[in-house]
C-alpha cells in the first residue's frame, strides 16, 4: 500500500481480501462436505451393500453347505429342502453382488463365484449320492476344500470391502481436518487482515486530520498564515487540506482588500480633513485635486466650477493638462449637466441613471482616451457648485468603493470650498467691522475731546462764580449754580464713562494680565471709598481671608471695585454699611462681593441692570446721580476677564454683587 | 515777579487760566497759538509755561520740544494741558520734556495748586 494512497482504495483492496478469504474458506469447506458427502455416498450405496450381499452370499452358501451335510449324514429331508433353498437363493445372491461389484470386486466377486459353482456342481453330485454312504462322506471330504476356497475368496472380498470403507473414512477425516485447519488459517488471515487495515486506516486518517484539525483551530485563532499541509495523508484528506488552503487563500485575498478600502477610506477621510481645513478656496481645491491622484490612482483629475461660482478658479487640473493638454476640451465643456448628488461613470452607464452627459462632454472624454471616465457633482448644500472628473490612463475600471469615495472627496471638497468661502467673506467683514471699530473709536476720542474744550469752560467759570464770596452771590443763585455744577459734573462723567466703555469694547483697552493680589486691591478701592462713605455716614466692612493672587488686569480689576463701592456707598442710606468679601472659590477661582444695606434694585429691573444709560427706577426717583454706565463697564471687564457677574437685591433691604474670576 | 506763559486757542479757557493765575499773584502772558507762545517765551523768559496740548500749527507737545531744544529756555516749567486721556498724550508730553501735565476738563483751583506745587519745589 502507497503511503499516498487514497483510503478508499486501501479499504477496498483490504474488503476484497477479506471476501476472497471468506470464500476460500467457504469453497473449502464446501468442498470438503461434497467429499464427505460422496464418502458416505460411496460407504452406504456400494461398500456396505457389497460387503451385505458377500456376507449374504456366504450365508446362503453355508446354509446349503450345512444343509447338504447335515442330510449327507442324516438323511433328513428337510435338511435337503433347506439345501434346495439356498440352491435356488444363491443366483439372486451372485447377482446382487455382481450389480453392486465394480472393477476388481467384479473380478473377485467373478472368482468368488466360480469357487461357488465349483462347490455347487460337487454339492449336486453330493445331494445324489445316499446319505450316510461312503460316497457321501467322500464327497464331504472332496467338497470341504472347495467350500474352504470359496470361504478365502468370500472372506477376501469381504477384507478388502473393510479395507476400503476403512480408507474412505481416513480420507473423510483427514479432508475434514485439512478443511478445519485451511478455515482457521483463513478465519485468522482475514481478523489479522481486517485488525491492520482497520489501525492503518485510522492511523493514516487520524493522524493528518488531526494535524488539518489543528491548523483549522489555528485559523479560527487568527492565524491567518497558518496553511495545511497539501501532501499529508491520503488522498481525501489532501483533497481536503487544499480546499482548506484555497478557502484560507480567498480569505486572505479577502482580508486583503478589506484592508485596502479600509486604508483608502482613512485616507479619503484624512484627505476631507486637509480639505476642509483649508482656508484658501483655491488650496482646498488643489488639496482635493492632488490628494485624489494620489489615493484613487487617477491620472487625470480635473476640477471644473460652474458658471457663476465666484471666488473659484473655473478649472483645475492635476499637471495643468486643462491649458495645453489633453484635458484641454473637457475644460471647456460646462459642468452643467450634473445635478447635486449625481455621478457618472462611463464603463458603467447603469449606475448614472437620469444622467445624460452631452454629446460635446462624450467627444471630449474621447479626446482624452480609452480610460474610463468617472464624473461626480461637487456640491455644497443643494447648490452644484461644479463637477470633479477622474480618468484612469490604463483603463481599469473604477470600483464601487473608489465611486463611493470620489463622492465623499467631492462632498468634502464642497464643503471645503463652501467653509473657505464663508471665512474669505467672514475675513472681509472681520476687516470691515475693524475699520468700523477703528472709526468709531476714532470718532469717540474725537466727540470726546471736543466735548471736553467746552465743558473745561463751563466747569472753570462755575468754579469761579462758586470761589466768590456768598454775600454777592445769594442762597438762591448759588443753589442754582450748584445745580448747574451737579449736571457739569455728570455731563463730564457720562463722557469719561462712554469713553472707558467705548475703549474697553473695542478691544482698544486691552487687558494686560499680571500677577495681581486681589486683597490688596479690596483695600485700595476701600481706602479710595473711605472718605464719600465717611460723608455719608456708611460703615465700611471686609472680609478677606489670607492673600488672593490671580491673573488679571490691575487697572481694570480697580475700576471694576472702584464702581461696584462707589454704586454701593451711594445708595446706601446713612447708617447703612457697605461689606466687601473676597475670598478662594475652589482651586480656580476668586470671589468678589460687594454686598449693602442700600435702597435695592426693582425684581423687575433687575435683568436690565447690565444694559448701557440704564438706571433703576428708584435711584432716579431719589434723585442719585449716576451715568447708568458703571455696571456697563464692569460687566465688560469681567467678562473680557472671562468671569461672571450675578446681582441680588431686595428691594429696600439691600444689593450683593458677586463676581466670579478665573484665577488663570 | 515769576512770570507765567500760557499758551491755548480757546480764548475762553485762556482767560479763565489766566484769571486763577493773575488772582494767585502771577505775571501771565496769555498767546493763542504755538508760533506766538515761542516768541513770548524768548522775549519775556517766563518761569512757567501753561501748553495746550492741541492747537492750530504748532501743538503744545511741539512747542514743549523746541523750548526744551533752545538752551536760552530749556530750564523753563512746563505744564501741558490735554483732553485726551489716552496714554500716547501723556507719554508724548512727558518724552517732550514736560514737568506734569493736566486733564480737561480741569478744575481751576486744582491747576493752580499744581503750578504752585512746582514753583515752590524749583525756587527750594
Amino acid at each position: 500500500m502507497r503511503r499516498d494512497g487514497s483510503v478508499g482504495r486501501l479499504l477496498t483492496r483490504a474488503f476484497g481480501v477479506l471476501v476472497l478469504l471468506i470464500v476460500c474458506a467457504g469453497v473449502a469447506q464446501m468442498t470438503t462436505v461434497l467429499v464427505q458427502h460422496r464418502t458416505v455416498d460411496q460407504l452406504s450405496t456400494h461398500v456396505q451393500p457389497l460387503q451385505l450381499a458377500n456376507a449374504h452370499l456366504r450365508g446362503v452358501l453355508a446354509d446349503a453347505q450345512r444343509a447338504l451335510r447335515g442330510y449327507l449324514i442324516t438323511g433328513d429331508g428337510q435338511l435337503l429342502d433347506s439345501y434346495h433353498v439356498a440352491r435356488s437363493a444363491y443366483p439372486l445372491a451372485v447377482q446382487d453382488a455382481r450389480v453392486l461389484a465394480t472393477g476388481a470386486e467384479r473380478a473377485a466377486v467373478d472368482a468368488q463365484a466360480a469357487r461357488a459353482d465349483a462347490w455347487w456342481a460337487l454339492a449336486e453330485q453330493q445331494r445324489q449320492a445316499p446319505p450316510r454312504s461312503a460316497r457321501a462322506a467322500d464327497f464331504v471330504v472332496t467338497g470341504m476344500p472347495l467350500f474352504q476356497e470359496f470361504l478365502g475368496a468370500n472372506a477376501d472380498l469381504d477384507e478388502s470391502l473393510a479395507a476400503r470403507a476403512a480408507a474412505l473414512q481416513r480420507r473423510s477425516l483427514a479432508l475434514g481436518r485439512l478443511t478445519v485447519a485451511a478455515v482457521a488459517v483463513l478465519t485468522a488471515c482475514a481478523a489479522g487482515l481486517a485488525a491492520i487495515t482497520a489501525t492503518r486506516t485510522t492511523r493514516r486518517i487520524t493522524g493528518p486530520l488531526g494535524r488539518l484539525v489543528g491548523v483549522l483551530d489555528r485559523m479560527r485563532g487568527g492565524d491567518f498564515a497558518a496553511r495545511a499541509e497539501e501532501d499529508d495523508g491520503p488522498s481525501e484528506i489532501r483533497a481536503v487540506a487544499a480546499a482548506v488552503n484555497t478557502r484560507a487563500d480567498e480569505a486572505d485575498r479577502i482580508r486583503a482588500a478589506e484592508h485596502d478600502v479600509a486604508r483608502l477610506h482613512a485616507e479619503v477621510r484624512e484627505l476631507g480633513y486637509r480639505i476642509r481645513g483649508h482656508l484658501v478656496v483655491e488650496d482646498a481645491v488643489r488639496e482635493a485635486v492632488q490628494g485624489l491622484a494620489g489615493t484613487l490612482r487617477a491620472d487625470h483629475v480635473l476640477v471644473r466650477m460652474a458658471a457663476g461660482q465666484t471666488d473659484v478658479p473655473p478649472v483645475t487640473s492635476l499637471h495643468d493638462e486643462h491649458r495645453y493638454g489633453p484635458l484641454a476640451a473637457l475644460a471647456g465643456c460646462p459642468s452643467s449637466w450634473l445635478k447635486s448628488g449625481d455621478v457618472h461613470l462611463t464603463d458603467d452607464p447603469g449606475s448614472s441613471a437620469g444622467v445624460r452627459p452631452p454629446e460635446a462632454e462624450r467627444q471630449a472624454w474621447a479626446a482624452v482616451g480609452n480610460g474610463s471616465v468617472l464624473t461626480v457633482a461637487v456640491s455644497g448644500g443643494d447648490e452644484c457648485l461644479g463637477a470633479l472628473t477622474l480618468i484612469r490612463d490604463d483603463g481599469s475600471p473604477w470600483s464601487p468603493v473608489e465611486v463611493r469615495l470620489a463622492e465623499v472627496v467631492a462632498a468634502d471638497l464642497g464643503r471645503g470650498v463652501h467653509h473657505a468661502r464663508l471665512y474669505e467673506r467672514e475675513q472681509h467683514l472681520v476687516a470691515r467691522l475693524q475699520e468700523l471699530d477703528a472709526a468709531k473709536t476714532d470718532f469717540m476720542s474725537t466727540v470726546s475731546h471736543e466735548l471736553r474744550t467746552p465743558l473745561t469752560s463751563i466747569a472753570g467759570y462755575l468754579e469761579l462764580l462758586l470761589d466768590t464770596d456768598s454775600g454777592e452771590l445769594g442762597d438762591a443763585r448759588r443753589r442754582m449754580l450748584e445745580v448747574i455744577a451737579r449736571n457739569t459734573r455728570r455731563l463730564r462723567e457720562l463722557i469719561e464713562d462712554m469713553l472707558t466703555l467705548s475703549k474697553i469694547e473695542s478691544g482698544a483697552f486691552r487687558i494686560s494680565k499680571a500677577e495681581v493680589e486681589a486683597t490688596a486691591l479690596v483695600e485700595n478701592a476701600l481706602a479710595a471709598v473711605a472718605p464719600a462713605a465717611a460723608k455719608a455716614s456708611v460703615g465700611l466692612h471686609t472680609e478677606a481671608d489670607g492673600p488672593l493672587p490671580l491673573q488679571a488686569d490691575p487697572d481694570q480689576l480697580d475700576r471694576v471695585l472702584m464702581n461696584l463701592l462707589s454704586n454701593a456707598v451711594k445708595f446706601t442710606p446713612p447708617e447703612g454699611t457697605v461689606t466687601v468679601t473676597a475670598r478662594r472659590d475652589g482651586d480656580d477661582h476668586v470671589v468678589l462681593a460687594v454686598a449693602d444695606t442700600g435702597m435695592g434694585i426693582p425684581e423687575a429691573e433687575q435683568q436690565a441692570l447690565f444694559t448701557r444709560f440704564f438706571r433703576a427706577s428708584n435711584a432716579i426717583h431719589q434723585a442719585i446721580p449716576g451715568t447708568g454706565l458703571g455696571l456697563a463697564i464692569v460687566r465688560t471687564i469681567v467678562d473680557n476677564h472671562g468671569g461672571t457677574i450675578e446681582v441680588r437685591s431686595t428691594e429696600k433691604v439691600g444689593t450683593t454683587v458677586t463676581v466670579r474670576l478665573p484665577v488663570q | 515777579m515769576t512770570v507765567v506763559l500760557v499758551a491755548d486757542d480757546d480764548a475762553d479757557i485762556r482767560d479763565l487760566v489766566a484769571f486763577k493765575l493773575e488772582q494767585a499773584g502771577l505775571d501771565v502772558v496769555a498767546v493763542e497759538d504755538g508760533q506766538a507762545a515761542l516768541e513770548q517765551a524768548r522775549i519775556r523768559q517766563p518761569t512757567l509755561a501753561v501748553l495746550d496740548v492741541s492747537m492750530p500749527g504748532l501743538s503744545g507737545i511741539d512747542v514743549c520740544r523746541m523750548l526744551r531744544a533752545d538752551p536760552a529756555t530749556a530750564g523753563m516749567l512746563i505744564i501741558m494741558l490735554t483732553a485726551r486721556v489716552q496714554e500716547q498724550d501723556v507719554e508724548g508730553g512727558f518724552s517732550a520734556g514736560a514737568d506734569d501735565y493736566v486733564t480737561k476738563p480741569f478744575s481751576p483751583r486744582e491747576l493752580v495748586s499744581r503750578i504752585q506745587a512746582l514753583l515752590s519745589r524749583t525756587r527750594a
